[in-house]
This record gives C-alpha cells, sequence and structure tokens, in this order.
C-alpha cells in the first residue's frame, strides 16, 4: 500500500491573506509526520487542503501517486480526526465507530465485526452501545481515533487531537497513539503547537511560521542543527545572544557583542565580517565554573532563580546588557551548596555546542524546504 | 447562493430548499402583498366597464378613506386605542417579567414560566369570549360591584370601547411578557447591586439601568402588541357593539358586506402602512434593527 | 421595612393579582359549563349539569367545523414545516451581504397584521382563479405560521457543531447522507414542536381564516360565530375542552422542550 503524501507548491490564500506560502513537502508511506508550529501558522488550513475540504490556491496534492484534486473529500483515501474530535452525540459509540461503513452501504454484521475489533484495539471493549455524553474525555479520544480507523484510510490525519485533555492523559494517549500507528502502518499526519508531542511521537517533524516551513527533519536533527532562528527557539530552550560577525574560519565563527565582547560558535554557513547575526546556545550547554576556568566564552553574571524541576535545576541568571536572562540546566550534584540568589557566577560553553546563524534567516527560512 | 447550499448540502437538497423558499417568499409573501396594492389602486368596476375608459390606475379608494368622517375617526381611534392598549400591557407586564427575571428562584421561574405558557397556548377567541361572560351586563362584574355597593346600577362595559381595550390587553399580554422577559434575563443582577450601592433607589435603577437593557424587548413586545391590537378583528368583533367598531372591522365589511374589494384592499393597505410606520418608529426610538426581533 | 423590601413585597402581591388576572376568565368560563342556564352563566347558579356535553355531541356543525380545522391544521403542518426548515438551513449557511435582507423578509409575515395577510391572500388567488376555502386558508396561515418554524429550527441550528458534517464528509459521507444522517437527526426535537407549534396555530386562527374560508367554517370561527348568534353554554363546554386539550399539549410541549435543553446542556 502506497501512502505516500506529496504536496507540490502548495499554497492557499483567503482574500489578500496568505496562510499558506507555496511549499513541497514529501511526506513517506507509513511515517508519523508532524507539523509543529505556533497557533495561527496556517497547520490546520494545510491539513484541510490534503483532506478535500478546502480547495488550494495552486498546486497539488498527491496521495499513493494519485493526484487529488478532482477528488472530494469524501472520496479521499483519507480520515480526518478533529480538533473537537467531532463524535456523532445522538448515535451510540459503535454507531459512530461504523458511520463509515454504513455510507458505503456494507452489512450490519460485518460492520459490527469490524467495530469489536477497533474497539479492542482502542481498549473500549464492551462500550459499543454506550452513549458518546457518557464517555470521559479520554474514552471519547479513543471513539474518534476508533471511527477514524474503522474506514481503513490510507492516511490518518490529527487536528491537535490532544489539546482538550489534562497532562496525564495527554502523554499517556501520546504512546498509545505511537503504538496504533506502529500496529496500522497507515501514514499519520498529526500537528500540534506543543513541541514535546510533536517530538516524542514523529519519525519527521516540519516545524511552521507564518505559513511557510522553516525546516523539515528527525525530531533529533531539529533540536540538534536547528536550520533557523526560528527553528532554534520554538523546539527546546534556548539562549539567544545577538551580534555582528567578526571572524570566520573553517566553520567557526567571531562574533562580538557590545558588553560581552568576542564569542566564538560554530555555523553551517559562511557569513561575511559585519553581518548581523545571533548565537545560540541550550541550557544544558552552559556550565557554572570557577574564576580560573578557560577565558574562550566565558560570560560573568548574576544568579536570579532557581527552579527545582526534579530530575535537575534549572536556573535563570541576569547579565549586564543582554535583555533576557539566560537558562542554565544543571545536575544537583554539580550545583555548589555555596550559590545562592544574587550570587556572581562565571558560565562558560563549548564553542561547538553554540550555533551562530544570520539574523536574515530570521524571515525567509529558506533553506530548509520552503522555496520562496 | 447556490454555491454556499450545494457546497453543504449537494444539489438536489439545495434545490429543494431554494424552491421552497422561492415558493414562499414569492407566491406567499411578495406577490399577494403587491397584488393587492395593485388593486388599491384601482377602481370597482362591473364587468361591462372592464378594459374601458375608466379601468385604469386611481387614488379614489384613498379619498373616500380620507372623506368619509366616520371611517376617518374610526381609523385614528384604532391609532389611540392600540397605543393605550400597548401602554397598558408594557405597563401590567414589567413587573411580572422582572420578577421571572432577577427575582425569581429556579423553581419559582419554572412555575411562572408554565402559568404563563397555558393561557398563551389557549385560543385567542375562548380568552376573549371569557371576558365577554364577564363583562355581560348580567354577569359575574356586575354582580361583585352591586353586591359590594360600588355601583347601583350595572355598567354597559360591551356596549362602548372599555371592553374591547381590557379584552386586547388580556390577549395580547403574553406577546408582551415574554420578549420582556428575554431582554431583562441577560441582565447581570451586579448590575442592579452596583446602582444600589451607588446610592440609586428602586425607581431611579429602574430607570437608568434596567429599562436602558430591556429596550430590545420593549420594543419587540411593543411592536407585537400594537400590530396585534390594530390588526385584531376577534376582540372588537366579540366584545364591541356596532357603536364602537374598530378599523378592521370595517375592512371587512367592505369586502363582505360592501362587495368593493379594491376598497377593502385600500384600507387593508392604510393598515399595513400604519403598522410598518410604528416598527419603524419604534425602531429608531430604541435604536434597535430588525435582526433584534425574534431573537 | 427598607423601601426594597417594600418593593419586594408588593410585586409578590402583584404577581397573585395577576395571575388571578389571567386564571380567573378561564375558570369563570369553565364553570358557566356546568351551570342548567340558557345563557352562560356563573351567576345565579340555577343547578349542575352535564346536559351541554350532550348538547355539544349532537352538534354536527361542531363536529364537521372540528373536521375542518384537523385538515387545515394538517395541510399547514405539511406546508409550513418544509418551507420553515428550508428556511433556517438557508439562513444558517448563506453568509452573505444579502443575509439581513433574507431574515427580515421571513420575519415580516409574523409583523403583518393577520387580516392583511388574509385580504392579500384572497385577492391574489383570485387573480389567479382561486376562491376562498379549505386550501386557501392553508396558503395563508402558512404564510406566517412558516415563520415560526424557521425562527424554531434557527434556533437549534445555532447550536449546531458543524464540525460533526465535516467528521462525516471525512468518513466518506456523500452530502445527501449527511443530511439524512446528521443533520435532520439532530434537528428532530426542533421539527417535532414546530410541528406541534404549527398545529396549534393554524387550529387557533381567527383573523386570516376570516378572509380566505369561503363557505368552510373551522372551529374557532365557529365558536366566534356562536358566541354571537345563539350563545350557549354548550360553548363554553367546547372552550372547557380545548383548553384542556391545550393545556395538556403545553405541557407536553415544556417537557419536551426542557429535554431538549438537557441534552443540549451537555453537548459534546
Ligand atoms: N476561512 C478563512 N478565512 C480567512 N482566514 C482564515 C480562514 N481560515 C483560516 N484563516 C487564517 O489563516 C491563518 C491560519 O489558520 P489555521 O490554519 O487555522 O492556523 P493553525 O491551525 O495553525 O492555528 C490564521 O491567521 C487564520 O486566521
Ligand atoms: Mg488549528
Amino acid at each position: 500500500m502506497d501512502s505516500r503524501v506529496q504536496l507540490q507548491q502548495l499554497s492557499m490564500s483567503f482574500g489578500d491573506f496568505t496562510a499558506v506560502h507555496p511549499l513541497d513537502l514529501d511526506i513517506r508511506s507509513g511515517e508519523f509526520f508532524s507539523f509543529l508550529g505556533p497557533s495561527g501558522c496556517g497547520k490546520t488550513t494545510l491539513l484541510n487542503i490534503i483532506s478535500g475540504f478546502l480547495t488550494p490556491t495552486s498546486g497539488t496534492v498527491t496521495i499513493g501517486g494519485e493526484p487529488m484534486a478532482s477528488v472530494p473529500a469524501n472520496k479521499r483515501p483519507t480520515s480526518m480526526i478533529f480538533q473537537n474530535l467531532a463524535l456523532f452525540p445522538l448515535m451510540t459509540v459503535a454507531e459512530n465507530i461504523e458511520f463509515g461503513l454504513e455510507v458505503r452501504g456494507i452489512s450490519k454484521p460485518e460492520r459490527r465485526k469490524v467495530s469489536d475489533r477497533l474497539l479492542e484495539l482502542v481498549d473500549l471493549t464492551g462500550s459499543g452501545d454506550k452513549r458518546i455524553d457518557d464517555l470521559s474525555g479520554g474514552q471519547k479520544q479513543r471513539v474518534a481515533i476508533a471511527r477514524a480507523l474503522a474506514v481503513e484510510p490510507r492516511v490518518l490525519l490529527l487536528d491537535e487531537p490532544l489539546s482538550a485533555l489534562d497532562l496525564k492523559l495527554r502523554q499517556h494517549m501520546r504512546s498509545e497513539l505511537k503504538e496504533i500507528q506502529r500496529r496500522t502502518e497507515i501514514t499519520f499526519i498529526y500537528i500540534t503547537h506543543d513541541q514535546g508531542e510533536a517530538l516524542t511521537m514523529s519519525d519527521r517533524v516540519a516545524v511552521m511560521s507564518a505559513g511557510r516551513l522553516q525546516q523539515v527533519d528527525e525530531p533529533m536533527t531539529l533540536y540538534q542543527n536547528p536550520a533557523t532562528p526560528f527553528v532554534a527557539e520554538f523546539v527546546g530552550e534556548n539562549n539567544r545572544i545577538a551580534g555582528e560577525v567578526v571572524g570566520n574560519d573553517n566553520g567557526r565563527v567571531q562574533i562580538k557583542h557590545p558588553s560581552l565582547g568576542v564569542l566564538e560558535g560554530i555555523s553551517t554557513e559562511a557569513m561575511a565580517p559585519g553581518t548581523a547575526c545571533s548565537l545560540y546556545v541550550r541550557p544544558e550547554r552552559l556550565r557554572l565554573v570557577g574564576e580560573d576556568a578557560s577565558p574562550v566564552n566565558r560570560l560573568q553574571a548574576r544568579l536570579d532563580v532557581v527552579n527545582f524541576e526534579g530530575a535537575f535545576l534549572m536556573l535563570e541568571s541576569s547579565i549586564e546588557g543582554l535583555s533576557d536572562p539566560l537558562k542554565i540546566q544543571t545536575e544537583h550534584s554539580t550545583m555548589p551548596a555555596s550559590l545562592t540568589k544574587d550570587h556572581p557566577v562565571s558560565l562558560v560553553f563549548d564553542p561547538a555546542d553554540a550555533l551562530v546563524m544570520p539574523e536574515s534567516a530570521a524571515e525567509g527560512g529558506g533553506h530548509a524546504q520552503g522555496l520562496d | 447562493m447556490l454555491k454556499a447550499l450545494t457546497d453543504r448540502f449537494g444539489l438536489p437538497v439545495s434545490v429543494t430548499i431554494l424552491l421552497l423558499l422561492w415558493f414562499w417568499l414569492i407566491v406567499l409573501v411578495i406577490l399577494p402583498q403587491l397584488i393587492m396594492i395593485d388593486y388599491s389602486f384601482r377602481p370597482n368596476l362591473l364587468p361591462a366597464q372592464m378594459g374601458g375608459p375608466e379601468d385604469g390606475y386611481t387614488i379614489g379608494n384613498y379619498q373616500t378613506l380620507a372623506n368619509n368622517d366616520i371611517h376617518r375617526t374610526i381609523f385614528f381611534k384604532t391609532i389611540w386605542s392600540s397605543i393605550l392598549v400597548t401602554f397598558l400591557t408594557l405597563v401590567v407586564c414589567y413587573p411580572v417579567a422582572y420578577f421571572l427575571a432577577q427575582l425569581a428562584s429556579t423553581r419559582q421561574a419554572m412555575l411562572i414560566a408554565l402559568l404563563l405558557v397555558i393561557p398563551y397556548w389557549i385560543n385567542e377567541i375562548l380568552r376573549t369570549f371569557a371576558w365577554y361572560l364577564i363583562l355581560a351586563f348580567q354577569g359575574p362584574l356586575n354582580a361583585v360591584l352591586l353586591g359590594l355597593g360600588f355601583i347601583d346600577r350595572p355598567i354597559r362595559f360591551l356596549s362602548g370601547d372599555s371592553g374591547v381595550l381590557i379584552g386586547m390587553v388580556y390577549a395580547y399580554l403574553l406577546f408582551m411578557v415574554f420578549p420582556l422577559y428575554n431582554a431583562l434575563e441577560s441582565l447581570d443582577p451586579n448590575q442592579v447591586r452596583a446602582a444600589r450601592n451607588l446610592g440609586a433607589g428602586t425607581i431611579r435603577t429602574h430607570w437608568r439601568i434596567i429599562i436602558p437593557h430591556a429596550k430590545p424587548g420593549i420594543a419587540t413586545g411593543c411592536i407585537m402588541t400594537f400590530m396585534l391590537a390594530a390588526g385584531s378583528y376577534a376582540v372588537p368583533a366579540l366584545l364591541g357593539s356596532p357603536g364602537s367598531r374598530w378599523f378592521t372591522q370595517i375592512i371587512y365589511n367592505w369586502f363582505f358586506e360592501g362587495g368593493d374589494w379594491h376598497m377593502g384592499a385600500a384600507y387593508a393597505f392604510v393598515l399595513l402602512i400604519l403598522c410598518i410606520g410604528f416598527i419603524a418608529l419604534v425602531m429608531k426610538v430604541f435604536k434597535i434593527g430588525l435582526g433584534d426581533i425574534g431573537r | 421595612m427598607s423601601a426594597q423590601r417594600f418593593f419586594h413585597y408588593t410585586i409578590r402581591v402583584y404577581l397573585v393579582v395577576f395571575f388571578l388576572y389571567m386564571f380567573l376568565p378561564l375558570i369563570i368560563m369553565s364553570l358557566a359549563t356546568f351551570n342548567d342556564s340558557r345563557f352562560p352563566t356563573v351567576w345565579p347558579w340555577r343547578d349542575t349539569t352535564l346536559r351541554w356535553f350532550g348538547e355539544l355531541w349532537a352538534d354536527t356543525a361542531m363536529w364537521e367545523a372540528l373536521g375542518t380545522s384537523v385538515v387545515v391544521g394538517f395541510g399547514v403542518l405539511a406546508l409550513a414545516v418544509p418551507i420553515g426548515v428550508s428556511a433556517g438551513l438557508f439562513l444558517s449557511t448563506y453568509q452573505g451581504r444579502a443575509k439581513n435582507f433574507y431574515y427580515s423578509l421571513m420575519l415580516s409575515p409574523l409583523l403583518t397584521p393577520g387580516v392583511i395577510i388574509g385580504i392579500s391572500t384572497l385577492i391574489f388567488w383570485r387573480n389567479l382563479g382561486v376562491s376562498g376555502g379549505i386550501g386557501l386558508t392553508i396558503i395563508a396561515q402558512t404564510t406566517f405560521i412558516a415563520a415560526y418554524v424557521m425562527l424554531m429550527v434557527l434556533a437549534r441550528l445555532q447550536r449546531f457543531d458543524r464540525t460533526q458534517e465535516l467528521a462525516a464528509q471525512s468518513l466518506g459521507a456523500t452530502h445527501a447522507q449527511i443530511v439524512r444522517r446528521i443533520l435532520l437527526p439532530y434537528l428532530k426535537p426542533a421539527i417535532i414542536t414546530a410541528a406541534v407549534i404549527a398545529f396549534l396555530q393554524s387550529f387557533e386562527n381567527y383573523n386570516t381564516t376570516l378572509f380566505v374560508r369561503g363557505f368552510d367554517t373551522t372551529l374557532t370561527v365557529y365558536i366566534a360565530t356562536k358566541v354571537r348568534t345563539g350563545l350557549t353554554p354548550a360553548v363554553n363546554a367546547l372552550g372547557l375542552i380545548m383548553i384542556m386539550v391545550t393545556v395538556l399539549a403545553a405541557v407536553i410541549y415544556e417537557l419536551l422542550r426542557r429535554k431538549d435543553l438537557d441534552k443540549a446542556g451537555k453537548g459534546t
């Protein structure tokens, strides 16, 4: 079963407003693929185009090699799970699950077999005759999944399906969704504004901002090698120090900050001296050190806040000349007991752990997949 | 228009919807009114005169109304009495609606709502007939008044306009209570408390806070009541006397006794204009739109 | 006693007086049924009797009028409900500039005096060669009763979650299947109450019917005629029965509405 989803030069405008800028994307068969981006960036619009609810302004959608342009929503090999689930309140659980088969004219006993199997899959065996209103949030969630799977779609589209659940349930459903995807081998296209969801479940993630693709990669790559400042800041925690390129040799870049002096990081692209840029370093890559440490990339700061996060501590410390405090993640064991609030601290980071990106990358997001 | 519908319902259902809608709006609502207006500007002709020189548009029917003292007087009396009925109904209903919306506990409110709904669903003719019995010359009202010594002689309630007024207030009360209630229900009780806190008395609170909030409800109630009163045939027919005729009764006579439908159409159109004028006036005074009517 | 307490006290007294005013006439009318007097009255009370029910039972003209009313009621129901549902669906779908215009136009029959609806219908159809009678009565009443149905359907549609339609579509349902399996079942309670109300509205209508009835007499017209010519307590007996039927209908309607509200309150 080929369930690749290809988007070619796809774009969507509402009047003067462009919700999705032209983009190309190739989602592999059987992949768990996520779109991650802040609310309003065009995720739902994209999903609605793939499902056939919206006709794109330009471009094409191809599923399993078949162009979808003339295929209406109810004939596409996709099925969708909605943000609010949209279960049918006047039907029982089983009738909800069987609805897609009923409208295809499949006989009652056949349908019953399918719904029994799916109820088992989502762990709701025996709940077929319940009313939707009598289910808990998590159970409704599972019914929605079972209902969408009943029609044996090649592609399952999920629009922030976990956002209405509480934290515990959300985390539980993550692993369950992943498990269902693994067993059914269906292509999942999942959209969310929650990076935790996207990073834990997905094979690949597309990060979106303001209707443009910023980067499409595996979760690990997104975290370690963000392609744009947006991705660096949106995926995981990051510290940003803005400056100006002063030196550049073989991937090593020196930047100058007006009050912190020269700092060093790495970059994947050549930047001419004088280019405005940002240096990103993750909280877990900042180390607390004594006065005698190496002078490269050393920052003098004052400790403001110590947050206990369970497995580790998250510190915030302010530096003269930086508007936002720096975040530092540290183990309990490496934290000297004498360090308390308002104490001066020295921080260092390895140049290899610091990514330097030109400021201009912030607008285009061009070099990942976006094509304009 | 068709696209929005077919996107949602598909072609066959959409076409059915539009056909039913157009049948209603064009054949039942618009065309009859237009034909009635056309009719009102034509003279009443014998079959032999049709197509002759006199067969054309004329304002003669309207001139008849303007020149006929009795009809004119009845027309103005109908306006004036309908306004009076509207005002009385508003005054009678306001406390009830206010209590129901703001003061009543949930159980009280349910009971009152049910008590209001029941007479609402009872036939207008029956409600009017009930007053006919009460107001009768030898009826219970006269008996009670006589027994209490308020009067020495029974009163002929049914030979003036008073019976008609009482009957109309009674018959149309509920068209006032429910719009008022709907508007008052949405008032945040904290607003009333805040006004009290700031030192406003009961009457001032109503005048400055509650009544302005209820404006759309008051407007809807007044429009409905006035329209029903001015257009009522049943109540004046049952509770009035030949000496206290209503404008609708004259219209009826043109149709079924005078045999001049053109004249009747002209009179009916004047009544329609009156109601439209009243609606426009109320909407202007209360600064509301048609969309606010009917919730 | 503070001014506010006094106000609350007064308003309660007022309510009692108000409901006496609402119900006393109906009670007096009902009581008069049982008084053995030629003219319906409760004063003086001659003797308690049930004979007026017998007279009513034997009144063939009454039965004929009742039959006419029922035929008209079902006719109106059959016409006004589909029209009103269509209008509600239309208004909840169409978002164009003329939406307000359509809404006002559909509301206008409720703001037009009933006699005028009767008159314009009578004139219009006479031009087409149709004269007064049961058919014209159905048409005239439908003109404004469809607007009531429209309001009720619209009110329910406003609480409808339209993603259900998208969900059905994504599961493969055609437009027709969505209408049949999702939309109509959702609207069913509103359609049922609208049908009951349409029937009652038709049954009790007088002002419009008077002009378009031709030589046919509905029960309401019959009562009005009886009151003016040949009034006997048999009319009260009829009134009493009609009150009891309407109270029953009103109570059932209220219960249905409550149930409906409960359902909507829970939501999905
Ligand atoms: N039908 C529409 N008409 C106009 N603008 C729309 C429409 N649908 C979505 N938009 C706009 O497109 C942008 C993207 O919306 P959406 O795809 O829903 O974002 P997301 O799902 O990422 O939160 C938003 O700014 C939204 O206001
Ligand atoms: Mg969204």
